[in-house]
């Protein structure tokens, strides 16, 4: 046996390394309870990568359903570094597929990290260089399914509708607006890295689903879209202007139909577009001055407060008018002479104007100007809009008054003049113009969300106000400054605007910018049709015979493709000596050969024989002077 | 008479809980490796199987151990450790000694290495043991019996601090300073030797820049993640998920090339990842029982000589324990200390055992 006080110092000894090995219990159960939240996390950060899971971008539709931009399937190339094994041969083969410099694809291959995405190099590569990829099959580079943007009428609608980036990501217009519902949810592909950047064998990976964009309806219809397209296509070939813009509204909800301008760019190629180009968008965009367009507003300020009779009460034009020491000339040398002021409004007499805001009187006009949502956005859900430039109050004198109420000294949108026109003759309500009509959910095309119709104003002038103003604008295109417009069977109404285009406050020598606001049917307003054409090239500079026939165009067809039939109710047209008579076709059905005949038209006999057995046109038809008729015999 | 003499008894409580922590070890060391082992070997089970021919090894030694008569041996005790002094100054020769990790503390070819230092603290505890069995009445004087004794403890520990290896000096002095306490001598002359030693680990500490890093990563690891706070951090990052429960068997992601070298000084945090608070607390409790069996074979011991040497060896044991564990939970600075039986290491595992061997052993059982 051992001496007692060894056996004594041993006891000690016993409690003091219990003691002193249980430290290590208490602080393990300090890391593994204390601080486990805390360095779990910073760990997990440690351990886990994630790979992006792209969403598939919601389309945008028409109003119709038709596909304005949708997706395309494409390939992308993707490294993961540790599969890698020589990396410079693998970068140099990449870089001469790819036409892309060898080094910095060397530098991205050699990240430490699991999973390298070759943006963007590698990104919506073609078929062909995928193919060669694949062929070379080298270790760790892999082909994988991507999605590019597509927009399948190219320039159609681009200047509203915008485009993505490379990663499909909304930049401009309604892409960049609604990029939060468009884009989706990303979703990712989560696993464990090891500290060499390989894979964790052995643990699953978590994998959070993307989350498809929602779609997008808009209330553009693409037949009028279309055909506004190919009338700016084809104007702004012609008369070769630095602009032109279009846009069609419907005038009893405020929403376009149709917007775009020259010059555009394809919204597939956007970098091949100048920033000016795809940032501005025209018809919400640019503010000039509107000139005689902007009678109708003026006209209607003074029915509603019932200024004038305007079948019964004259004016006398005289050539010009003096306001506060400065001349207003009448467009005609001599002036118009007596006009009843439904003339004074189709002969765009600016001096009859300037009666008209003498009879409003500078505070009536000036309200009224700003009840049409005139010098502030209309509230469009497009990007970019301008508010237009209006006096303040204080500096607004009888002359501005004067000039406003002839279009002059106040700037204003494309989009502000359209619908305050569409108040003038929808009944007089003012509405929010918008340009969205729905949210859908992309798979099954359920319907999610409609965007509201706001009203600004119920009632900016009365329902028998608008009924007059609808005669009025009727009366413009069949008899007055509008008539290229004239449409047979289709009531439109409308007003011609030509400005002096003004720089720094000078108005410059020959350049000028051609509108024309119409609408139609004029019994039952269906669309409202704007077109303004700034500076065309050596042409008659005026609204009405350059703008009109294009209006002309724009609505005979938006009109079939509304379903607008045609009626032979409207204000007859009135024929000048420019314009061709048309005459109704008589009956020749059963007539000999020798008794056909005509003051107004030439005939085309088809057949033998003497006696008349058809006839084209049918009878009843307006067709125009010096056309010919056929006429089959037997 | 019906025997002659009667055979004493292996001691089970000592030798069960030291083979279930062999096999708890042995496992760890593969689950640990595999990933490493398959990235620079190919082979998964490159450590397992070394680890398992070490384990053989080891069994051996203890056998030798267990059968060793020590009374024999207790008569060369001064041959012995002059040998292994002579051994720890061979090794500092260029030429004879080879470095690993920087420390010039092995012999050996190719993958069969032998580390004097294990052989010296051996050694050093038979010198002790004999010290202070023989001179036990007198070392209540301090300076006069005790200080003599530690001379060569002293001189093996500057030899090992030239290596450097600090962790094997550290526990090898450490354990000769807990032989010395049981004896005899007052409790006072530790305080003064523990502030001497406080000052002296402040010296050694200053003169190696590595050493003042490793204080300051303790302090705060995340002043230099990647660098002298990397292990610690590394550590935690496996320990604290862990959690109550673990991560469940192979289920540790730390071994995924994060923690460096998972098999050797840090595979208990692999395991408190992989089995959390309750394997942890599970295996502590193993080694403190096993220690305090130890302890506990040391009164029960026939003589003080026997007594000395459990004392000896089992305090080896122990601060090698409590330093690797207070290492992996952030209770000490990284000293680079093996967790005994757990961590793989031939050299270390084999003269383990034949340490545990000696506390078996025996001869020692029996009354001179």
């Amino acid at each position: 046996m051992i001496y007692y006080t060894l056996k004594k110092k041993i006891n000690v000894l016993r409690v003091i390394v219990i003691i002193m090995i249980s430290c290590v219990i208490l602080k393990l159960g300090y890391a593994q309870f204390v601080q486990y939240k805390k360095i779990d996390l910073k760990a997990t950060d440690l351990w886990e990568r994630s790979f992006p899971l792209e969403a598939s971008r919601g389309n945008i539709y028409d109003c119709n359903m038709e596909v304005l931009a949708s997706n395309l399937p494409t390939m992308s190339v993707v490294v993961i570094p540790f599969q890698v094994k020589d990396k410079e041969t693998v970068s140099s083969k990449l870089a001469s597929i790819l036409e892309c410099d060898k080094d910095r694809l060397f530098e991205k291959i050699s990240k430490k990290a699991s999973i390298v995405r070759l943006s963007p190099e590698g990104r919506q590569i073609s078929d062909e260089k995928a193919y060669l990829i694949n062929k070379e099959k080298l270790s760790g580079v892999y082909v994988v399914q991507d999605s590019k943007r597509y927009y399948p009428y190219n320039e159609l609608l681009a200047p509203s509708l915008g485009f993505v980036g490379i990663d499909n990501q909304g930049l401009a217009g309604i892409e960049a607006k609604y990029d939060n519902y468009l884009k989706g949810k990303n979703g990712s592909l989560n696993y464990k890295m090891d500290a060499k950047g390989g894979l964790m064998n052995g643990f699953i990976s978590r994998m959070e689903s993307p989350v498809s964009g929602l779609s997008l309806q808009l209330t553009i219809n693409l037949q009028i879209q279309e055909i506004i397209e190919r009338e700016l296509t084809n104007a702004y070939a012609k008369y070769n202007p630095d602009t032109i813009l279009a846009l069609a509204m419907n005038p009893n909800n405020g929403e376009i139909l149709a917007i775009s301008n020259r010059p555009t760019y394809n919204p597939n190629n956007y970098q091949d577009a100048s920033q000016e180009v795809y940032n501005r968008n025209l018809p919400i965009w640019m503010n000039y001055e509107p000139g005689s367009t902007f009678k109708s507003i003026t006209f209607a300020a003074g029915l509603e407060e019932n200024k004038f009779d305007m079948f019964k009460d004259t004016y006398y034009d005289t050539g010009s008018v003096v306001v506060e020491g400065r001349t207003i000339k009448s467009w005609k040398k001599g002036g118009h002479g007596l006009q009843t002021f439904l003339e004074v409004l189709e002969n765009s007499s600016n001096p009859g104007f300037v009666e008209i805001s003498r009879r409003l009187g500078t505070k009536t006009l000036y309200e009224y100007v700003k009840k049409f949502g005139f010098s502030k956005k209309t509230g469009v859900d497009l990007v970019g809009e301008s508010s237009g430039i209006f006096f303040n109050y204080d500096d607004y004198g009888e002359l501005e008054n004067a000039t406003t109420a002839f279009g002059q000294g106040i700037s204003t949108t494309a989009i502000q003049l359209v619908r305050a026109f569409s108040a003038l003759i929808n009944g007089g309500r003012l509405y929010v113009p918008k340009i969205s009509k729905s949210l859908i959910l992309t798979s099954n095309k359920e319907v999610l969300f409609d965007f509201p119709t706001i009203v600004e104003n119920e009632q900016v002038i009365s329902k028998k106000t608008s009924e007059l103003m609808r005669y009025a604008l009727e009366s413009v295109v069949s008899k007055g400054s509008g008539r290229k417009a004239y449409i047979e069977g289709y009531r439109v109404g409308g007003k011609t605007g030509t400005a002096q285009k003004a720089k720094n406050g000078v108005y410059l020598e020959n350049e000028y910018i051609l509108s024309f606001l119409a609408g139609a049917p004029m019994n039952d307003p269906k669309i409202v049709v704007y077109v303004a054409m700034d500076n065309p090239k050596s042409t008659i500079q005026y609204g009405g015979t350059i703008i009109g026939p294009i209006m002309k165009n724009i609505l005979e067809d938006a009109l079939v493709a509304l379903n607008v039939s045609k009626s032979n109710e409207g204000i007859d047209f009135e024929y000048t000596w420019m314009d061709t008579k048309t005459y109704e076709v008589e009956n020749y059905i059963g007539l000999d050969k020798s008794k056909v005949k005509s003051k107004y038209f030439r005939f085309q006999f088809v057949g033998d024989g003497n006696k008349v057995l058809d006839q084209l046109p049918k009878v009843g038809e307006k067709i125009e002077e010096g056309k010919t008729i056929v006429l089959f015999l037997g | 008479m019906k025997k002659k003499y009667l055979k004493p008894k292996i001691n089970l409580k000592i030798l069960i809980p030291l083979y279930i922590i062999l096999i708890i070890g042995i496992y760890m060391v593969y689950s640990s490796s595999k990933i490493w082992a398959n990235y620079m070997y190919h082979d998964s089970f490159y450590y397992f199987k070394r680890q398992l021919i070490f384990l053989i090894l080891g069994t051996i030694m203890l056998i030798i151990g267990y059968k060793m008569n020590l009374n024999k041996v207790k008569k060369n005790i001064n041959k012995i450790l002059l040998l292994s002094i002579l051994l720890l100054i061979l090794v500092l020769i260029p030429g004879l000694g080879i470095s690993r990790n920087g420390s010039k503390s092995w012999f050996g070819i190719g993958d069969f290495l032998f580390q004097p230092s294990e052989f010296f603290k051996i050694a050093i505890v038979l010198y002790m043991a004999r010290k202070l069995t023989d001179y036990y009445l007198t070392t209540n004087k301090f300076f006069k019996t005790i200080i003599p004794f530690l001379l060569p403890a002293l001189v093996g520990f500057l030899l090992i601090m030239l290596q450097p290896d600090f962790g094997s000096g550290i526990v090898m002095l450490a354990a000769v300073l807990i032989m010395c306490m049981v004896s005899k001598s007052k409790f006072k002359n530790y305080l003064i030797i523990g502030l001497i030693g406080i000052f002296g680990l402040g010296i050694l500490i200053s003169s190696a820049t590595y050493r003042i890093d490793r204080i300051v990563a303790f302090f705060n690891p995340w002043k230099d993640p990647l660098g002298s706070g990397f292990q610690i951090i590394q550590s935690l990052y496996a320990i604290s998920p862990g959690g109550l429960m673990g991560r469940g068997i192979d289920g540790s992601f730390q071994k995924f090339f994060y923690l460096p070298e998972p098999q050797t000084d840090f595979i208990f945090s692999i395991f408190a990842e992989e089995y959390g608070f309750i394997g942890s607390f599970v295996v502590i409790v193993l080694y403190i029982y096993l220690i305090d069996m130890c302890f506990k074979s040391a009164i029960k011991s026939k003589n003080e000589f026997a007594s000395f040497i459990k004392i000896g060896f089992t305090s080896l044991i122990a601060v090698q324990v409590f330093i690797n564990l207070g290492v992996v939970v952030g209770l000490l600075p990284v000293t680079g200390i093996t967790l005994p039986f757990m961590s793989y290491g031939g050299s270390s595992l084999t003269l383990l055992m034949f340490s545990m061997g000696l506390i078996l052993n025996q001869s020692l059982e029996e009354s001179t």
